[in-house]
């Protein structure tokens, strides 16, 4: 039989996502409490060894971030905020593949997403999905909802676009969905921490 | 610190075109869906038919006065019940006015393996899922008896607002109903020719005409000597076990224990068979039975009725198994 003519789009869509999927491991890290008790994942954000993650994933001062071939780091807390779920981790290395950054706003139910992460420490695995509701408040995204598989260990993982840019920071499954918290809102932490310096949410351990 | 500001990776093409495909698909099939407000907390989906006509499901109106839809455009509008069939799974709501975009129909029927998304409306906004068609077949019957004309089963997970939302294809079109409530929970659509056909006689009389001659049966089967001596062109026949007082069998002289081995000249093996001959469109004509009796062949010519209207509880048994 011959199949040249069958399946093309599909093929060529596989082949993509395989691509898509090499792009995301290569800016999501592992992030592990000493002792190994908890696991979640996180992404670069900054080439200088910036990493955004989940701040429920953070359960110690000096987490280990694993970046794959580039080994197992000690990474310090930046800032912490409980509230929002988000931490900010710096760890000592520079050149590192940051993630291209997304716009969170421009995700409509229906669009393509995908997941990159460590559920229940299955290192690097993948899950496809659609958005199936964005959220807002005040005009602003607030969570992207997702029909997709995720499970703990997803946790400050990336959500990315069909082009493979971080959308959210996937953050819990409510109701066999994936909640991530949007690109807009990691972008207004950073600037926040920036602006007021990196320890202004310090002492984060004791939130 | 500012976000970084690394290249763009190469462009997807495929999957890019695909993702914007499927929002479009929502985005277009959105304009016509509709929240509807006749139950405890979340509201249900439903579908906008044609203007100031919603169809949904019949388990998830849980409330039939006070009933009200809000469009997609945000506006809510008040809407009276205009008829519900539990054995279908559907109902119909007429709107306060003659609002609302009719869904476009998809012109061909679900296949195995086809990309479909599953919208619903459980709130302010339409919400999508995105799967597949995992099994198509012929006409069946629901365990409430109701007749649907294609099996279509979904790979989809279900969430809030499934129910009474849209299956709809890859270009946004309906392909039917989702329900979660018509085979043990699993994702099915009802499809198009169903709901046309339930949607009508809901609309012109509030309910499916049903008809009815008001036997219990059982298969039996037959001894052989039977058989051979009455040429039967089966070894099975359906056992009367129940007749209901005042019923058209009754009026037609069946009795306990009559075995029925042809309906309409055709052989009988499963209830099912007596019971997909007694059509709406039957009622009022003489049904043909061929039934042994006393080691007997006799005609009887049963005039089918309308089945009387159960509740919504009316069960498998009393629906589905009794002609």
């Amino acid at each position: 039989m011959n199949h040249d003519n069958h399946g093309g789009a599909a093929l060529a869509a596989g082949l993509e996502l395989d691509g898509l999927a090499s792009l995301v491991r290569s800016f999501t890290v592992r992030i592990e409490t000493r002792g190994g008790s908890s696991m979640g994942s996180g992404v670069v954000w900054q080439s200088d060894g910036l990493i955004v993650t989940n701040a429920h994933v953070v359960h110690d001062e000096r987490p280990l971030v694993s970046l794959g071939d580039a080994g197992t780091l000690d990474a310090r807390v930046v800032a912490l905020d409980r509230h929002r779920d988000l931490a900010l981790l710096s760890v000592d290395a520079d050149g590192l593949r940051a993630a291209p950054i997304g716009d969170a706003e421009s995700l409509r139910a229906g669009s393509l997403v995908l997941a990159l992460g460590h559920p229940h420490g299955v290192a690097n695995a993948m899950s496809l999905g659609v958005v199936h509701a964005v959220t807002t408040r005040r005009g602003m995204p607030r969570y992207i909802v997702a029909d997709l598989r995720l499970a703990p260990g997803n946790s400050g993982g990336p959500l990315v676009d069909s082009t493979g840019r971080v959308v959210g920071i996937n953050a819990m499954i409510v109701g066999g969905l994936g909640v991530a918290i949007p690109s807009t809102v990691e972008r207004r932490f950073l600037h926040e921490v920036s602006r007021s310096g990196a320890t202004s949410f310090a002492s984060p351990l004791a939130a | 610190m500012s976000a970084s500001s690394s290249p763009a990776p190469a462009p997807a093409t495929v999957l890019e075109s695909l993702s914007n495909d499927l929002s479009a698909a929502v985005r277009a099939a959105s304009a016509s869906m509709v929240a509807i407000h006749a139950r405890r907390r979340i509201p249900s989906s439903g579908i906008i038919w044609r203007p100031g006509i919603v169809v949904t499901t019949h388990h998830t109106i849980q409330r039939e006065d006070n009933i009200t839809v809000t469009l997609a455009d945000g506006t809510t509008v008040g809407a009276t019940l205009a008829g519900r069939d539990p054995t279908t799974d559907l109902a119909v709501l007429r709107l306060n006015s003659e609002v609302g975009v009719p869904i476009a129909r998809a012109p061909l029927g679900a296949q195995v393996g086809q990309l479909v998304l599953a919208l619903g409306m459980p709130g302010p906004s339409v919400t999508a899922a995105l799967g597949v068609v995992s099994a198509t077949g012929g006409e069946w019957r629901t365990w409430h008896g109701g007749r649907i004309d294609q099996f279509i089963r979904l790979d989809v997970a279900i969430y809030d607002g499934f129910s009474g939302g849209a299956t709809v294809d890859a270009g946004g079109r309906l392909l039917g109903i989702n329900s979660s409530g018509l085979a043990r929970a699993s994702a099915m659509t009802i499809p198009l020719a169903t709901v046309e056909r339930v949607a009508e006689q809901l609309l012109a009389s509030g309910r499916v005409r049903r008809g009815y001659i008001g036997l219990g049966v059982q298969p039996v089967r037959l001894p052989a000597g039977v058989v051979t001596q009455h040429a039967l062109s089966q070894p099975v026949g359906l056992m009367v076990v129940s007749i209901e007082e005042g019923a058209p069998a009754h009026a037609a002289g069946v009795s306990l224990g009559d075995v029925v081995v042809t309906c309409e000249g055709t052989p009988l093996a499963d209830p099912s068979e007596l019971l997909a001959s007694l059509t709406g469109e039957r009622i009022g004509t003489p049904l043909a039975l061929r039934v042994l009796r006393a080691g007997a062949l006799v005609e009887v010519a049963v005039t089918v009725g309308e089945r009387p209207r159960r509740g919504e509880g009316a069960s498998a048994h009393d629906a589905g198994r009794n002609g």
